[in-house]
């Protein structure tokens, strides 16, 4: 997979339609998959890329290429992803209202077993320790790009990848368990460098 | 910066994560910035329909405040009034215009000058006698003796 670094080694002139296309191609496919991760709905993920896609292209002329512009439109969409959570939690809870009394159907095993475990267990984390574990594990991106992504400080970055891997691990424990050794090896550290 | 091992999830779960992930596959759908990329454009399209609404409505409205009715024809009957109760000033005829050849009994008098009245029945009795020349024919009175 091709680190954000060599996605934007070809420089983008803020307000090109051109450019902004080559950007949609290239970026559109990643910030799909991370927000499919963070909200485990594929239609909601490419309706929020969509639309951070639609606010990206009428920034475009703003945008200032001091940071990676994949990074940037990851941090729209981020920020469409909480907004769409924020409001299918209230759509939740008015449903669960609307059911008191009614007896509830429990999920088909079918379907919990067609999802990963571990985009399951990502989509029970808040959406912004997912997004960083996403970008780090999945994207490659480093603490620095990850900031800019999530528009935080590097500091944030790495509390947040830790609580992540905390909940995670708490998640996952029991499906880990053969391969605990391997996943979360106590013995074997794993530094990520400064970049 | 300290190091961050605490984020480490391990290359088990780093990979379990990239498996997962590569399976989902983008939908590749038009993109919805392009077709939003010109509003100003389909405002613009829309500008002179906005403007005939516009005219047709403040139209109705000028009528109906007028007249009092929602009826367009009761409109147009008002206009006609109006235009056919104030005609035009006419300004002098031009020379160019050739004159109607006067008719006979049609004729206009010339200003300054009186017309001539009308003959009408005299009281017989009051009659103060004229040449009588020419009403012998349309049988005057007797002539009184002298």
């Amino acid at each position: 997979m091709p680190a954000l670094a060599d996605l934007d080694s070809e420089a983008y002139e803020p307000g090109s339609s051109e450019d902004f296309d080559r950007l949609y191609r290239t970026a559109y496919p990643r910030v799909y998959r991370t927000l499919a991760a963070i909200l485990g709905d594929r239609e909601a993920a490419e309706d929020c890329v969509q639309d951070a896609f639609v606010q990206a292209f009428q920034a475009w002329k703003r945008w200032r290429p001091d940071a990676p512009a994949e990074a940037w439109v990851h941090r729209i969409a981020v920020n469409r992803a909480i907004s769409y959570r924020r409001s299918a939690k209230l759509r939740q809870i008015g449903e669960v209202v609307r059911r008191l009394g009614r007896p509830v159907h429990p999920a088909d095993p079918a379907d919990i077993a067609a999802q990963g475990d571990l985009l399951t267990a990502l989509r029970s984390l808040p959406p912004k320790l997912a997004a960083a574990i996403v970008l780090r594990h999945y994207h490659g991106y480093n603490n620095r790009e990850i900031a800019a992504a999530l528009g935080v400080s590097e500091r944030t970055v790495g509390t947040r990848l830790r609580q992540a891997g905390e909940r995670l691990r708490a998640v996952l424990q029991p499906s880990f368990s053969l391969d605990a050794a391997g996943a979360f090896p106590s013995d074997q550290r794993e530094l990520y460098a400064e970049d | 910066m300290p190091k961050t091992d605490d984020d480490a999830l391990g290359p088990a779960l780093e990979r379990r994560l990239r498996r997962e992930l590569n399976r989902v596959q983008p939908r590749f759908s038009s993109p919805r910035y392009a077709s939003a990329a010109h509003p100003r454009v389909r405002t613009w399209r829309l500008a002179p329909v906005a403007l005939g609404v516009s005219l047709v409505s403040i139209l109705a409205l000028s009528g109906f405040v007028a007249t009092g009715s929602a009826n367009p024809v009761v409109w147009t009957e008002r206009v006609v009034t109006v235009i056919e109760s104030n005609p035009p000033p006419t300004s002098e005829p031009s020379p160019a215009q050739p004159k109607a050849a006067p008719r006979e009994g049609s004729e206009t008098p010339e200003p300054g000058r009186t017309p001539e009245p009308t003959e009408s029945p005299e009281p017989s009795d009051s009659h103060s006698g004229s040449d009588g020349a020419g009403d012998s024919s349309h049988g005057s009175p007797a002539p009184i003796d002298h």
